[in-house]
């Protein structure tokens, strides 16, 4: 799950995933996407999105195709695990400096 | 079915709070109105994401909530109605604090049939969820 939460917690990140949503792209479709982010830095966002599973990749050649792998919330036991998990944390914190206060 | 155990050194007495108490709920949840008796509603908006709205079932003081929850039918909001499903939270003492388990169960497992707006609700929600937390306080979120 953290894998998951790291990746989406970027803004660059989400906007690939909604762009991969519909079908497979390029990863040079994708960087043009983003004409004021660098293709490294594309590229380091696309091998996140996949290493956390949200991303299926297939080379062709030299090229490599990106689509988005909407299973890989699922498996990471569904967002809203995910959400809990975050709130829980952060109730966890605020119920802890109460009582410390008190 | 999501099942989720957490430890919090503070006492049940104040973690209900958390649950009962708008004030307290916007400080983990986001801005709540809350009518803590049964039947009564139970609404947060997550910080840039869909609110969530459902109705309390049981209240146990310190012990035990259940609500109904969904995602109030605004546009973008992930489709889970109110009502269909159920969070079960409950408290149990320890030596140093309380034992909060949470269980929601009720919700549907298949992500993929989602429409081109419950999915930018669905990213928006779990941003959102990210947004403040995942990280210890005061350390920006990566």
């Amino acid at each position: 799950v953290d894998a998951v939460l790291h990746a989406v917690a970027d803004p660059t990140r989400r906007r690939i995933l909604t762009l991969t949503r519909d079908g497979e792209r390029s990863a040079g479709d994708i960087a043009t996407r983003f004409p004021t982010i660098s293709r490294p830095a594309v590229s380091q966002h696309l091998r996140v999105l996949t290493q956390a599973g949200l991303l299926d990749m297939r080379r062709s050649g030299n090229r490599r195709f990106y689509r988005l792998r909407a299973e890989g919330f699922a498996e990471a036991a569904g967002f809203l695990d995910a959400m809990w998990s975050a709130r829980l944390d952060l109730l966890k914190t605020e119920a802890e400096a109460e009582a410390g206060r008190t | 079915m999501i099942d989720r155990t957490v430890h919090i050194e503070a006492p049940p007495e104040i973690v209900y709070r958390y649950f009962t108490d708008p004030a307290r709920m916007a400080r983990w949840l986001g801005p709540a109105q809350l009518d803590p008796r049964v039947g009564g509603t139970l609404r947060a908006a997550l910080d840039r994401g869909p609110t969530i709205e459902g109705r309390y079932v049981e209240l146990t003081p310190y012990e035990r909530i259940v609500f109904t929850f969904g995602w109030r039918p605004t546009p973008g909001a992930p489709d889970l109605p109110p009502d269909s499903s159920r969070v079960e939270i409950t408290l149990t003492p320890t030596a140093t604090g309380t034992t909060l388990r949470l269980r929601h169960t009720g919700l549907p497992d298949d992500l993929n049939d989602r429409t081109d707006a419950g999915w930018a609700g669905f990213l928006a929600a779990l941003a959102a969820a990210v947004a403040t937390t995942g990280q210890p306080r005061g350390r920006p979120y990566p």
